[in-house]
């Protein structure tokens, strides 16, 4: 053997890496992504602790004020100069003509605002909690984003919708990945007479027209059924026409990876199919799996809230963002309530953080790119 | 000497990546005369390429270059010049060639307009006029046929000529100097010795100034007139050719010089046993063509009747250009692929109807080691899970801790530290990773390991280290090998044996100093002249 201070190959000194501290590093390092990463947090944050989040909950209905307009918090006293953050209670005016109820801030009537107030209970894992982030000291309604019809706080409903909107998601997300891992992978391992029928299969499911498809499927549900019965079957319609992508991207993935070397050697020594699948092939096409679902999950977002709106997605009942813009169909209420129109915001909001998170996450993954 | 056509000076380039600044090139001078050939040599990460890209200005967007940089060409500093004067002076006055012939031309486009092209940019005149001069061109680089050529696409040549396509377009606008990046790396060897003696001649006509990037010496020592060895970025020597090579100062070039494959095999025992055997092996791919309602197909025979024999403690060469059907054979006589015909007998028992499963006993005994060491391992795991797999998929070693240390003995035969076994592939460089895929076959305690050309993806220097050991462990574990190579250097400093192949048949059998002593057919001749003289006279 030469000298070793002349082998040129030394083994470098300094830090060194795996895969994951790679992407990592490289995934801090982009800004937009990690604007993305952080809503999409806060997003599930708010989804899995929306009781607490939301001050009322979300069937709890303030008879005096119906449709009534988003309420400012004020800061500055009216005398001048800073306050404790409150907002001004409502007067009810009716126009004589037109019998149009018009709300006014009355300033004379001022609910002031605390963190960690008491208020409607709110159960987590079974347990009963009465504590909300934000309330008014007095216990009286405040009402950020308007009350609906039947005087509902918009505000809570939203945060509360995040829950079954991100549900859906998460449940469609997962379990399209699921099955389009299982189908593409062994359709591109195995190859051959199971290839050439899974891969038709696939074209006939992508060959469908997604929107009458959609309707036709939600139609045949039982109308009489639970919420959550027609919830899960909705979830299960999304599922059955999304998995085909995944398992026609991985199929191609997984027959370059199959002529790998070291898919090779690991025949070489002896492994059987089902351990090469799991030990090389699989971890190697993680990457692609996790970026596909996160840009799986915006997509099912607008899907969801899109079906709903039409009425035929999840069911009231249950809230979620789309069961929300329900409400506004008709052209009478959206001009007379277009506050009802927020949890659009929500619905754009997540759907741009998944997306930069998702980007941010394709280039941090990229084997090839070292910048 | 005349004035130098291209100086630079102090060039330095640092890389922005995730794990921080790296310093490619750190301060790297030297100079080019008109006429001249300066050759750059050094291993992969040495910064010879970089250098030349940053000549260029062609350096990857996280790339950075130095405040002191200073290069100047025929009297200008065109460090300084801006992207668009740049563009005037790239594939006008200076051109350059790249190491890959496949990918440098775009497949869909004729190479004919592909040339036109360049002509085009930097000389306003009609495609007609261009096209004319592109079949000048490509009769000045030797391709035969030259107007037939020029309405080919880039699939329909051979690696040769598609790097003949790729002078004559680094020639179109006559530069002044050429910079050619291992030009000849991913050629077989017959055709590297004529596409270097193309240049030579070119070089000549032209007189042009040519920086030659390459990590082969017998190239740099044939072909250059001045020589800088390059190393972690910085410039461990510089000198003409002839003192350099006759005389080399820093320890390094010393080393580079050293390290020919050299010696030759221990002489084999004349009573060993056949270990590995096959007879009349026929191997063909089917492929389908013709028109939809016409289907056909024919037969490509990849390997036509060939029958073998490796006895114990043999190494057997196997030789012949790309497309030879050398690694087909290896890989179907290790069952990795099947045959249409012949049998295979390992230490007395047929395997060659065994099925998957049923060869699952003999694998241990049999193992392989691949041509592309980045491939080969599997980039999420680490080392000790890679080494250990055959030993957990045999049931060797009765629990994990037995298992490491046979994981640590492996390392330690293929001179590996054992902290080796807990990092990722992507650590090692060529050489290291070679050791490991080493490793993995030899953990298994194999009698007989393909070698499909194990080193022809690394750099010389490191090549002659891996068939040091490759002949340290063979006497060491009385090992047989098969030896798949288009080197024959390599081929005689390790193999018995050899079997010189092209297109499916045997040319030439016997013992290696025989056929490399008296070459009977051209074709042999030619590799050897190849591979021991390279650039034909």
């Amino acid at each position: 053997m030469t000298d070793h201070t002349l082998n040129a190959e030394e083994i470098k000194p300094g830090v060194n890496l795996s895969y994951w501290q790679l992407v990592r590093r490289r995934f801090i390092r982009n800004r937009y992504g990690m604007v993305g990463f952080f809503g999409c947090v806060l997003i599930l944050f708010i989804s899995v602790f929306a009781g607490f989040v939301a001050p009322y909950h979300p069937e709890t209905k303030d008879r005096e004020t119906i449709y009534s307009p988003p309420q400012t918090v004020r800061i500055f006293a009216p005398e001048g100069g800073l306050t404790h953050p409150y907002v001004l209670g409502y007067q009810e005016e009716m126009d004589p003509v037109t019998y149009e109820i018009t709300f006014v801030p009355d300033p004379t009537v001022r609910h002031d605002l605390a963190l960690f107030v008491k208020g409607d209970t709110w159960t987590f894992l079974g347990i009963k909690f009465e504590t909300h982030l934000i309330g008014t000291t007095d216990g009286r309604f405040v009402h950020f984003l308007g009350t609906d019809s039947l005087g509902r706080d918009v505000f809570s409903r939203m945060l509360v919708g995040t829950k079954i909107t991100m549900l859906m998601g998460l449940l469609v997300m997962g379990a399209s990945c699921f099955i389009g891992t299982l189908v593409g992978v062994s359709s591109g391992y195995f190859g051959g007479r199971l290839d050439m029928v899974v891969q038709r299969i696939v074209e006939f499911v992508k060959s469908f027209p997604d929107l009458p498809l959609y309707l036709a499927l939600v139609a045949i549900l039982p109308r009489r059924a639970e919420p959550m019965t027609i919830f899960v079957m909705f979830a299960c319609i999304l599922v059955l026409l999304r998995w085909a992508d995944l398992s026609r991207e991985l199929r191609g993935k997984v027959i370059s990876i199959r002529s790998m070397e070291y898919v090779r050697s690991a025949v070489a020594v002896g492994a059987s199919d089902g351990r090469i699948i799991r030990r090389h092939i699989v971890p190697n096409t993680s990457s692609h799996i996790i970026v596909w679902a996160t840009y799986q999950l915006p997509e099912v977002i607008l899907l969801e809230s899109f079906l709903s709106f039409l009425g035929v997605g999840v069911q009231a009942p249950m809230v979620s963002w789309g069961t929300m813009l329900n409400q506004v169909r008709d052209f009478q209420s959206f001009a007379a309530a277009p506050w009802l129109m927020a949890p659009v915001g929500m619905i754009v909001i997540s759907v741009l953080a998944f997306n930069a998170f998702g980007d941010g996450l394709r280039d941090a993954m990229d084997p090839y790119s070292n910048d | 000497m005349t004035e130098p056509l291209l100086k630079v000076e102090n060039v330095v380039v640092d890389f922005k990546t995730a794990t921080g600044r790296v310093h490619a090139v750190r301060g790297v001078s030297y100079e080019v005369a008109r006429g001249e050939t300066l050759a750059v040599v050094g291993e992969s990460g040495s910064g010879k390429s970089v250098t030349a890209r940053a000549i260029m200005s062609m350096l990857a967007e996280n790339a950075s270059v130095g405040a002191d940089t200073k290069i100047t060409f025929d009297g200008e500093d065109i460090s300084e010049f801006s992207e668009a004067k740049m563009q005037r002076i790239r594939g006008n006055r200076i051109s350059m060639i790249f190491q890959e012939p496949l990918t440098s031309l775009n497949p869909i486009y004729r190479v004919g307009d592909q040339v036109a092209e360049i002509i085009q940019v930097h000389r306003p005149m009609s495609k007609k006029d261009a096209l004319a001069e592109v079949v000048q061109l490509f009769r000045e680089v030797q391709l035969p046929d030259p107007e037939a050529r020029v309405n080919q696409y880039p699939h329909e040549m051979s690696g040769g000529q598609r790097q003949r396509v790729m002078i004559a377009m680094a020639l179109a606008n006559k530069p002044d100097l050429l910079i050619a990046d291992e030009p000849t790396t991913a050629l077989d060897v017959t055709v590297q010795a004529e596409i270097l003696s193309l240049l030579k001649a070119l070089q000549k006509s032209h007189n042009m100034a040519v920086i030659l990037i390459t990590h082969d010496l017998t190239v740099v020592e044939k072909t250059s007139d001045h020589v800088v060895v390059m190393r972690y970025g910085e410039v461990v020597e510089r000198g003409t050719t002839a003192d350099v090579f006759a005389n080399p100062q820093h320890p390094y070039t010393k080393h580079l010089l050293a390290s020919e494959p050299k010696g030759l095999p221990e002489p084999l025992n004349p009573n060993a046993t056949p270990i590995m055997q096959a007879d009349n092996m026929r191997i063909a791919f089917r492929i389908a063509h013709g028109s939809l309602f016409s289907r056909k197909s024919t037969d490509i025979v990849a390997v036509n009747d060939i029958s073998l024999c490796v006895r114990r403690g043999e190494t057997l060469g196997i030789v012949g250009e790309s497309g030879s059907g050398k690694t087909t054979l290896g890989m179907a006589m290790i069952r990795l692929l099947d045959a249409n015909a012949g049998t295979i007998e390992f230490n007395g028992q047929r395997i060659e109807h065994l099925t998957r499963k049923e060869m699952r006993p003999l694998r241990p005994r049999i193992q392989v080691v691949f041509q592309d060491p980045f491939s080969s391992l599997n980039p999420r795991m680490i080392v000790q899970q890679i080494i250990e797999e055959g030993l957990i998929v045999n049931g060797i070693g009765a629990n994990s801790a037995e298992r490491k240390e046979l994981v640590a003995k492996a390392l330690e035969e293929v001179q590996m530290p054992r902290d080796a076994m807990q990092r990722f592939p992507h650590e090692f460089s060529g050489g290291q990773r070679q050791r490991l895929a080493i490793a993995r076959a030899l953990a298994l305690n194999p009698d007989f390991i393909l070698l499909d050309e194990p080193t022809s993806a690394l750099d010389l220097s490191i090549q002659a280290q891996i068939i040091e050991l490759l002949r340290d462990l063979r006497a060491k574990h009385d090992l047989s090998y098969m030896f798949i190579s288009h080197d024959l250097k390599v081929v005689k400093a390790l193999c018995h044996n050899v079997i010189v192949m092209q297109n499916g048949n045997v040319i030439e059998a016997g013992p290696t100093s025989e056929v490399l002593e008296n070459p009977k057919s051209s074709y042999t001749q030619r590799l050897v002249d190849a591979a021991f003289n390279v650039v034909a006279a």
